[in-house]
C-alpha cells in the first residue's frame, strides 16, 4: 500500500511533469516539493482534490537573501505535504489560493504582514499582527529588516487606537457597532473584536489580532536551539508543553536525533497532563461566561490537583521547563506512580460529576445548544483543528493521524460530536480529560525503562522539518529551518487558536450578543499563542520587552505632550 | 411636637433609614458570604469581624472616588437616576411592616400593595434610564434589556401576588400579614415557588442576570458609573434585594406578624422580620448559585410562555381552593 505521501508526490509529478523542480520526501509522512513560480495553485488543488478531507496548516514565508520562499503546509489524512513556491524580492507578488481554501486568508495576512509578499487577488489583504501604524515597508521576518528601520520611522502614539476599516460591515440600518476588545470582562486576554449589532442580534463582527505580539519566531532567529526550547515555551503560558514538544521534535527531525522510548513515555505524560489542566481552565472558564460562577469556581479546585501532579513530576506547576532537545530533563521519581495513581482516581471520579453538569444541567444546555454552529463542510473549509474540528464530527486528530512520542502505542478513543455547537465542543474537552487520564495510567504504568535523554550537539545540520502536536486546542505545527549553525534560520509557529479564530466570524454572525462570549469560549481562544510573532521593540535589538525605567519615561513622554 | 418626634424617630432611625440601611448592609454581606460558602470560597473576612463591615468599607470607597460623568451623557438624567432609583427603593420599602407596622403609616392603607408593585416598576424604569443616559453601547444593550426583562416578568409578578391578597380579602399588606394564622407558603405553595422565581429576575440574580451580565455587557446599565452615582445604584439594589424578600416574607412567611409562641412586641416583630428576610435572601442566593444565565429572548419566552399561564393558573387555583382554607385564615 502506497503511503499518503507517496500517493500525493506520485500525483502530483504526473500532473505538473517537469513545472516539479524538486520533490524531498525525507521522513514518513512529510514530502516537501517545489514548483516553479505560478503553479502552486495547480499543486494545492490537485491536493484538495485528491485528499477529500486535506486542508491547510500554514503558510511559512522564508527570506533566502535575493528571494522569498513560500511554503505551504497541506495536511493530507496525517501527512503534511508541503508546496513551495519562490517570488523574487524585489517584487514579491503571487496568487492568492484563498479561492482554493477559505482557510488560507488568515496566513495570507501574516506572510503579507511580516514578509511583505502581495497576493494578488486577496479578498482581503490588511495588517494582521503589526499595529496599523506600523511604517509601510518594514517587514521584520526578512533577514535584512533592522530594528533601526522602525526607531527613524517611528510609529506615532498619538494616532489614537488602530481604527478597524469599516467596509463590508455596513448596509444595515438600525445597527449598532459594539466593540469588545481589548479589554473585556469576558476576554481574559487583549484582542479586539468589532460587532455590528442590530439589536440583539449579531449582524457581522470583525476581529482584530496582534496586541500581544512579542516577536517570538524573530527573537528564536538569534538564539541558539537550547536557548529556543526556553523561549519557545513563553510562547503561551498554558499549552506551553505542547509548544515545547512540537518544536524539540522538529528540531530531533532536522539533526536525525532518535529519543528513548522512555523520554517520549515521559513527554506523553506531561503532554497529556497539560491538557488536562488546560480543558479544565477552559471548562471553568465557560461556566464563568455563562454566568455559571459556582461551576467556575469548583473546576478551578479541582484543577489543582493536576497542577500538584505536574509539580511532583516536573519540578514546577505550570511552566515545567520539562521537555529539552533529545528528551525530558528529569526522570519520574521512584514512587510516585501510587501517588499519580490515587490523584488520578479521584480526579476521575469529579470529572464523572462535571460531565453529568455539562450534559444535564437546563440552563448550560439551554445557553449552550444550538449555539454557534460550525456546519462540518464549513469546518473543513476553514481549515479549523482541535476540539473545534471533532465537535463539529470531522474524526481528525494529530495524537492518531501523525502519531508523535508514545501515542502510536498506547490506546485510546478520538471523541467526536456531531451535535457541532458550543455545546458540542465543550463536551469534546469534558470526554477528552477522561481519555488524557487513562492515557496517563497507561503510559505511567508501561513506562519503558532505560535512558530518558541523549546529549544533542548543539549545532543541527542544514535541513528543514514540520512538526505537527494535538495541543489542548488542536493541530500546532511548528517549522524549523536549520543551517548548520546552532541559531535555527527559520522558526515558524502556527498556534492552532490562529487556525480556529476565522471560524469565529461564521458561528457568531446571526447569532445573539449574548451568544458571543459562549461561541468565543468554545473555539478555546488562547490570543499570547496566536500573537507570538512581531518584535515590537525599538530601542534595543535583543530585547523584547520594555524594561520599567523605559516604560516610565515613555510614560513621560506622553504625558509631557 | 411629641407625635411628631416619634414620627421623626420612625424615619430617620428605626425602623426607617438608620435601621434599613444598616440592614441593607448586612445583607449585602450575608449574600455575598453565602454566595461565597456555595462557591467553595471564603468570601469576606478582612473587615470587621468576619467581614461584617466589608460592604460599609466597599461604600465609603465609592463614595471617596473620582465622580466622572462623560461628556456625551445627558447629565440631567444622569445624575438624578440613581438616586431616583434609591430613594424610591427607600420608599417602597417604608410601606414594608417592618417591627409590626409599617414606617410611615402605622397599618397601611387599602390597596397598598398595589402601590407598592406601581412603584417597584417606577423604580426599575429609573434603572433603565441610568442606563440609557449614559450613551454607553453596553449600557445601552444592558437598559434595554431591563426594560425587555420587566415586561417578562412583571406581569406574572403582580399576578402571583394577588394570590395571598385573594386569600386575605385585602389589598393591604399589613392586613394580609394579619390574616396569616398559617403562612400562606404552606396554604398556596404554587404562587410561593413562581413567586420566588418572578423575584429572581426582578432582582437580576442567576439565572435572570442578563440586564448586567459581565462577560456580555461588561457592567450593563451601571458600566459608566462611578463613584457616588456608583454608590447610589449599588446600594439601590441592595434595598431593592431587602424590599423584594420582605414583601416575599410578609405575602407568604407571615411577615413580622405577633408570633403566636412569643407574643407580640416591637422587638420580636423586628427579629421575625429580619430572620425571614434572611431566610428568603439565603433561597434567593442559593438558586443563583445553582444556575447558569439564560438568554434574555429565553428569559422573555420563559415568561411569557411558561410563567404567565403559570400565575394565571395559580390564581385559578387559589380561588377554588380558597373556600376550604376558610378556618385557617383569621
Amino acid at each position: 500500500m502506497a503511503t499518503v505521501e507517496q500517493a500525493a508526490v506520485d500525483i502530483l509529478k504526473e500532473k505538473l511533469g517537469d513545472k516539479i523542480l524538486e520533490i524531498v520526501t525525507p521522513r514518513p509522512r512529510r514530502a516537501f516539493v517545489l514548483v516553479k513560480h505560478g503553479f502552486h495553485r495547480d499543486a494545492v488543488s490537485l491536493l484538495l482534490e485528491q485528499f477529500e478531507r486535506a486542508g491547510i496548516s500554514t503558510i511559512t514565508g522564508i527570506d533566502l537573501g535575493d528571494e522569498i520562499e513560500l511554503n505551504y503546509h497541506m495536511r493530507c489524512h496525517g501527512a503534511v505535504i508541503t508546496i513551495k513556491s519562490r517570488v523574487s524580492k524585489e517584487k514579491p507578488q503571487i496568487e492568492t489560493i484563498t479561492d482554493l481554501i477559505a482557510g488560507a486568508t488568515l496566513y495570507e495576512q501574516e506572510v503579507f504582514d511580516l514578509l511583505g509578499v502581495v497576493f494578488k487577488r486577496h479578498p482581503n489583504l490588511k495588517r494582521l499582527l503589526l499595529s496599523e501604524d506600523w511604517p509601510e515597508g518594514s517587514y521584520p521576518l526578512r533577514k535584512d529588516w533592522n530594528p533601526q528601520d522602525v526607531k527613524e520611522n517611528p510609529y506615532n502614539v498619538h494616532t489614537g487606537p488602530s481604527k478597524i476599516n469599516d467596509q463590508g460591515l455596513d448596509g444595515t440600518t438600525y445597527t449598532t457597532n459594539v466593540v469588545i476588545g481589548p479589554q473585556h470582562p469576558a476576554l481574559l486576554e487583549p484582542e479586539r473584536f468589532l460587532f455590528k449589532v442590530d439589536g440583539e442580534v449579531v449582524v457581522d463582527v470583525e476581529p482584530r489580532l496582534g496586541y500581544v505580539h512579542r516577536g517570538i519566531e524573530k527573537g528564536a532567529e538569534s538564539l541558539t536551539f537550547l536557548q529556543d526550547v526556553h523561549l519557545i515555551e513563553r510562547i503561551c503560558g498554558i499549552c506551553n508543553v505542547s509548544h515545547t514538544t512540537c518544536f524539540c521534535q522538529a528540531v530531533e527531525s532536522v539533526g536525525e536525533i532518535e529519543i528513548p522510548p522512555r523520554a517520549k513515555y515521559l513527554r506523553t505524560i506531561v503532554v497529556e497532563l497539560n491538557r488536562i489542566h488546560s480543558h479544565l481552565l477552559l471548562l471553568g472558564t465557560a461556566g464563568l461566561v455563562l454566568g455559571y460562577e459556582s461551576l467556575f469556581q469548583y473546576m478551578f479546585r479541582d484543577r489543582e490537583p493536576t497542577l500538584d501532579l505536574m509539580e511532583m513530576i516536573t519540578g514546577n506547576r505550570v511552566v515545567p521547563a520539562f521537555n529539552t532537545i533529545g528528551g525530558v530533563r528529569r526522570d519520574l521519581k521512584p514512587g510516585l506512580n501510587e501517588k499519580i495513581e490515587n490523584i488520578l482516581e479521584r480526579f476521575e471520579k469529579r470529572m464523572r460529576f462535571y460531565k453529568d453538569v455539562f450534559q444535564e444541567d437546563p440552563t448550560m444546555r439551554l445557553r449552550t445548544e444550538g449555539v454557534g454552529v460550525l456546519k462540518k463542510s464549513d469546518a473543513l473549509k476553514l481549515c479549523v483543528a482541535g476540539p473545534v474540528l471533532r465537535g463539529s464530527g470531522i474524526k481528525m486528530d494529530v495524537r492518531k493521524d501523525d502519531a508523535y512520542a508514545a501515542y502510536d502505542e498506547i490506546p485510546f478513543n478520538m471523541i467526536t460530536y456531531k451535535e457541532c455547537d458550543c455545546w458540542a465542543r465543550l463536551m469534546v474537552r469534558v470526554d477528552e480529560i477522561v481519555e488524557s487520564i487513562n492515557i496517563i495510567r497507561y503510559a505511567a504504568e508501561n513506562l519503558p525503562s532505560g535512558p530518558y535523554r541523549v546529549k544533542v550537539p548543539r549545532k543541527q545540520p542544514k535541513g528543514e522539518a514540520i512538526s505537527r502536536v494535538e495541543a489542548p486546542r488542536g493541530e500546532l505545527v511548528h517549522y524549523v529551518k536549520s543551517d548548520d549553525s546552532v541559531h535555527p534560520y527559520r522558526v515558524k509557529v502556527r498556534s492552532p487558536t490562529l487556525a480556529n479564530i476565522i471560524s469565529f466570524r461564521e458561528i457568531a454572525k446571526g447569532g445573539y450578543v449574548a451568544d458571543i462570549p459562549t461561541a468565543l469560549i468554545s473555539l478555546d481562544p488562547c490570543f499570547a499563542c496566536m500573537d507570538r510573532m512581531v518584535f515590537l521593540d525599538v530601542n534595543t535589538n535583543r530585547s523584547w520587552s520594555w524594561r520599567l525605567d523605559e516604560m516610565k519615561s515613555l510614560k513621560g513622554e506622553v504625558n509631557g505632550r | 411636637m411629641g407625635v411628631d418626634l416619634i414620627f421623626m424617630f420612625r424615619v430617620l432611625v428605626f425602623p426607617g433609614f438608620a435601621f434599613l440601611l444598616a440592614f441593607a448592609l448586612f445583607c449585602d454581606w450575608f449574600e455575598r458570604k453565602v454566595a461565597a460558602r456555595m462557591q467553595n470560597r471564603i468570601g469576606p473576612t478582612y473587615t470587621g469581624p468576619m467581614g461584617i463591615l466589608q460592604p460599609l468599607a466597599d461604600y465609603i470607597k465609592l463614595l471617596m472616588k473620582e465622580d466622572i460623568t462623560p461628556r456625551q451623557t445627558s447629565r440631567f438624567l444622569f445624575t438624578l437616576s440613581p438616586v431616583l432609583a434609591f430613594s424610591l427603593f427607600v420608599f417602597i420599602l417604608f410601606y414594608v411592616p417592618i417591627d409590626g407596622a409599617n414606617v410611615i403609616l402605622a397599618s397601611g392603607f387599602e390597596g397598598d400593595l398595589i402601590l407598592v408593585l406601581v412603584l417597584v416598576t417606577v423604580a426599575e424604569f429609573a434603572m433603565f434610564l441610568s442606563g440609557w443616559s449614559s450613551v454607553n453601547p453596553y449600557s445601552g444593550i444592558g437598559s434595554t434589556r431591563i426594560l425587555t426583562q420587566l415586561l417578562g416578568y412583571d406581569v406574572p409578578l403582580m399576578l402571583l401576588a394577588l394570590g395571598p391578597a385573594f386569600l386575605a380579602k385585602s389589598l393591604c399588606i399589613s392586613t394580609i400579614i394579619a390574616r396569616q394564622k398559617v403562612p400562606f407558603m404552606l396554604l398556596i405553595p404554587w404562587a410561593f415557588i413562581f413567586f420566588i422565581i418572578t423575584l429572581q429576575a426582578e432582582l437580576e440574580k442567576d439565572p435572570f442576570d442578563t440586564p448586567h451580565a459581565e462577560t456580555e455587557i461588561v457592567a450593563g446599565y451601571g458600566t459608566e458609573f462611578t463613584g457616588r452615582k456608583l454608590a447610589f445604584i449599588r446600594f439601590s439594589k441592595d434595598i431593592q434585594t431587602v424590599f423584594s424578600a420582605a414583601l416575599l416574607a410578609s405575602l407568604f412567611l407571615g411577615g413580622p406578624c405577633e408570633s403566636i409562641l412569643f407574643g407580640s412586641s416591637s422587638f420580636l416583630c423586628t427579629a421575625w422580620f429580619v430572620v425571614k428576610v434572611l431566610l428568603v435572601i439565603f433561597v434567593l442566593e442559593f438558586i443563583g448559585c445553582m444556575c447558569a444565565r439564560l438568554r434574555i429572548d429565553q428569559v422573555v419566552w420563559a415568561n411569557w410562555r411558561i410563567m404567565i399561564p403559570i400565575a394565571i393558573l395559580s390564581l385559578i387555583l387559589t380561588v377554588v381552593c380558597a373556600p376550604l382554607f376558610e378556618s385557617l385564615i383569621g
